[in-house]
């Protein structure tokens, strides 16, 4: 048995003040094993540090148990004291007698006192046998994988990138560019978001660190921080891209030419089977889109495909199939960004019953020079001049049964769009923006809301109920403006939604396979939401841009330099010291029965194929205790959390 | 209270408020606190065009507490119970069940209701029905006798469901008034 020391920490007052801390060292004093037990009223400081360093050097210890705050908070420091003194960090156990006791038993002093003093009681039961544990060391890979190719996405790689280290950057659609990319300008400045994005589109194409993979999507995910394997499957594109020289002879002549519905204009133009999404586009490389194409669904198209006598080089293979590529990375960044809520979920609002009523993104590409209808706004339906655009804001956000936040983008990109209709558009149209409450609280934003509000537009503080649809496509709909009290009726040629923003689609399945959390919202979850927004619970994985979150550009930028930044912390070492708290196997014990290996969740168990017996693998292994509990042979132990520990922990409180 | 009503010198209400808010919890609907005021319930308040309900002014003025004034209002009283206000509130509340608390406190302390509503209770009182069956007319506006029509007998509750029925209805109106 270990000799152990209790060192008990007031916390200033946040301890002392609920918990009486002479009262807790006497009970420890008195407890089997414990040769010394001290109070002081900040452990954590250089002079509590240096109380334990003295008690270890005079009493001879082996083992320490620190009584004060949640060992999230200073475990570290604490092991970092012990180190010094030349003990093994992992002798070191902590009681929690902070968040776990004074912080939630406040007026009640006597039990606080108790449970303090229980605490601490099976803290020591476990100190008493705590063994001296070494860290192992990985290599780490140099290299890191960026997931999404939007603006976070393109930020976070182009950092890496410019630090030295190789970057894959792995995209699901033909070119990179995301939402950014379909977007006519960006607010405050009304910045041409194709301008100011495509520079960048081209330093990621040019850039010798970066390996773009578009087009594919991520597989499978194994390994851990330092060394992760990633799947990626290349999906065929029947267009040799090493070949393609992006002329784009190919789509004027496919048979499906102004045929297939454009998905990066929203389904508002049309393009041909064989694409490339938009003229900026990185890679300018063709891809022919097998949902459409004639000849991959009948497999014949007229005497021959007209594609391949379009191309002259021959790029075009209606024969090429998708293909695996396995990377090592040592670190992985998540920009998987945002879908709109479709807002049919509100049938009131008619979405779908009349080509009228658009959402703000479909908007977009009608008042972009470059979109379907080359910047000029008309009726949809029938293509009749326009008197009158009204917005509808917050369609689903901030709504208990949608989406129960605020899209953060919504009211800016409106008073942009309202900005932008009356540049294309003159005082001759009318324009209505129904808002609930304007959000400009980013830098510049209030100006622009003034700006906005200084011009000739109806702005309304209210939501309509409902929208009628006129069989003649007209549009109307009644408005309770809550300023003025009145009920407005409103006839309007076009009506643009403003839906909430939902992660995009396959979130779930990808956050799986990097076995990353998602909040109930389905972004993805962060580490901390203050202290590490970029961090998730899986060491080596972070998160950039609207998959964590909705926000506007300036804000995914920002995060997304911060995880490059986070994750070149780990590339820039060339090891890393894996946590030694984790399953090893009693070999005497083990039966070979492989039930270890089914449960694991992180892949870390084998049968060695020799001796059959199990193994760990000691990198992989994140010591959740999954195998411990499943071993019907109790051949499975954790290490510095063994059977014994425990059932004398648990003794001791019974 | 420290706030008051500068045109009506009146204070919160902190326990009506409560009351309402109790209902609210026993019909396991959130409370008017939690209303942001989009108006949406009013946009599309079928009682508002004629008859000036504002069921986001009720929810505001149920919030602060303001109870007095609404439990003595008529406009109350004009809600269609279409209920769309309750489907659409983005944030899940009810202002039709607000309305039926504020009915209810405004029977309770003994506040003389308007006519035509206290029509309709006797009448369902005394018949089961809101109000008797209209003749029959012909297409020269004169009446007809039903039965010559083909049409069916009106239905009518039974001597027995009618007693049910009065019954039912006083027990419920004896505990309200408890």
């Amino acid at each position: 048995m270990n000799r152990v020391g209790v060192f008990v920490c007031h916390c200033g007052s946040n301890i002392a003040d609920v918990v009486d801390v002479e009262e807790v060292v006497a009970y420890a004093q008195g407890l089997d094993g414990v040769v010394v037990a001290k109070d002081y009223k900040y452990m954590c400081s250089d002079p509590g540090g240096k109380l334990i360093k003295d008690c270890i050097k005079e009493h001879g210890l082996d083992s320490v148990v620190v009584a004060s705050c949640s060992p999230r908070m200073h475990e570290p420091t604490f092991r970092s004291v012990i180190d010094d003194e030349g003990m093994n960090p992992y002798c070191l156990e902590m009681a929690n007698i902070r968040e776990h006791c004074s912080w939630v038993h406040k007026g009640d002093e006597e039990k606080a006192t108790k449970k303090a003093q229980e605490l601490v009681n099976v803290a020591v039961e476990k100190a008493l046998f705590l063994e001296s544990l070494e860290q192992s060391e990985i290599d780490v890979v140099q290299e890191a994988l960026v997931i999404g190719g939007g603006i976070a996405g393109i930020q976070a790689a182009l950092d890496i990138a410019d630090q030295g280290k190789k970057v894959y950057l792995v995209e699901r659609e033909p070119s990179i560019g995301g939402k950014m990319a379909q977007l006519d300008k960006t607010f405050p400045t009304l910045d041409c978001s194709s301008c100011i994005l495509t520079p960048k589109m081209m330093d990621v194409a040019r850039h010798p660190n970066i390996e773009l993979l578009t087009y594919s999507e991520v597989e499978e995910v194994d390994g851990a921080v330092g060394d992760f394997t990633v799947k990626v499957r290349k999906k065929s594109t029947y267009v040799d891209w090493n070949e393609c020289t992006g002329c784009g002879l190919c789509a004027e002549a496919c048979r499906m030419k102004d045929k297939v519905p454009d998905g990066f204009d929203m389904k508002l133009g049309d393009r041909s089977s064989i694409y490339t999404p938009f003229p900026q586009a990185v890679p300018l490389k063709y891809t022919i889109d097998p949902e459409s194409c004639i000849y991959l669904k009948t497999g014949k198209c007229g005497e021959e495909p007209p594609c391949l006598e379009a191309c002259e080089i021959g790029a075009i293979d209606h024969e090429q199939e998708d293909e695996i590529v396995e990377i090592n990375v040592g670190s992985i960044i998540v920009a998987t960004g945002y879908d709109l809520l479709d807002p049919d979920e509100l049938y009131e609002y008619g979405y779908g019953r009349s080509e009228d009523i658009i959402t703000n993104l479909e908007f977009e590409r009608i008042v972009d020079s470059s979109g379907p209808t080359e910047g000029k706004i008309t009726k949809l339906s029938d293509g009749e001049d326009i008197e009158s655009i009204s917005f509808i804001l917050c369609v689903g956000s901030r709504d208990e049964e949608k989406q129960t936040y605020c899209c953060r983008i919504g009211c800016m990109g409106a008073l942009k769009h309202a900005y932008l209709i009356k540049e294309h558009m003159g005082d001759e149209v009318d324009i209505n923006l129904c808002y609930t409450d304007i959000r400009s609280f980013g830098k510049g934003y209030e100006e622009f809301y003034r700006r906005i509000r200084g011009t000739d537009i109806t702005i309304l503080r209210g939501r309509p109920s409902e929208i009628k649809v006129d069989p003649d496509h007209k549009l109307s709909f009644n408005i309770f403006d809550t300023l003025t009290d009145k009920l407005l009726e409103i006839e309007s040629d076009m009506i643009i939604l403003v839906p909430a923003l939902v992660p995009s689609e396959g979130a779930e399945e990808l956050a799986r396979k990097l076995r990353i959390s998602q909040g109930t919202d389905g972004f993805f979850l962060e580490e901390h939401p203050k202290l590490k927004p970029m961090d998730t619970v899986k060491s080596g994985v972070f998160i950039a841009g609207c998959c964590q979150g909705p926000k506007d550009i300036p804000d995914t930028v920002a995060q997304a330099s911060g995880a490059a930044s986070r994750a070149m912390g780990i590339l820039n070492k060339s090891r890393l010291e894996n946590d030694p708290m984790i399953a090893w196997v009693d070999t005497d014990l083990c039966v070979g029965c492989g039930v270890c290996v089914d449960v694991c969740p992180y892949s870390a168990r084998e049968l060695n194929e020799v001796t059959g017996i199990a193994e760990v693998d000691e990198i992989l292994c994140a010591g959740c205790g999954a195998c411990i509990a499943a071993c019907p042979s109790n051949a499975c132990i954790h290490k510095n959390l063994t059977k014994k520990q425990i059932i004398r922990m648990i003794d001791e409180v019974a | 209270m420290s706030i008051t009503d500068l045109t009506s010198m009146a204070k919160p209400e902190e326990e009506a408020k409560e009351d309402i808010n109790e209902v609210l919890n026993g019909l396991k609907e959130d409370v008017p606190s939690f209303c942001y005021q989009c108006g949406k319930c009013t946009s599309g308040c079928e009682a508002f065009i004629l008859l000036e309900l504002e069921p986001s002014k009720v929810m505001a003025l149920a919030k602060s507490g303001f109870i007095e004034e609404l439990k003595d209002s008529d406009v109350i009283w004009t809600c269609l119970t279409c209920l769309k206000c309750k489907e659409r509130c983005p944030q899940d509340l009810a202002p039709v069940d607000v309305l039926f608390a504020l009915k209810n406190l405004s029977v309770s302390s003994g506040k003389q209701i308007d006519s035509g509503i206290s029509n309709m209770l006797q009448s369902v009182l005394s018949s089961g029905m809101i109000q008797k069956p209209k003749e029959v007319r012909d297409h020269k506006n004169e009446g007809v006798n039903r039965e010559d029509t083909g049409l069916p007998e009106c239905p009518k509750p039974s001597q027995e469901e009618l007693a049910k029925l009065q019954q039912t209805l006083m027990k419920v109106a004896q505990e309200k008034l408890r």
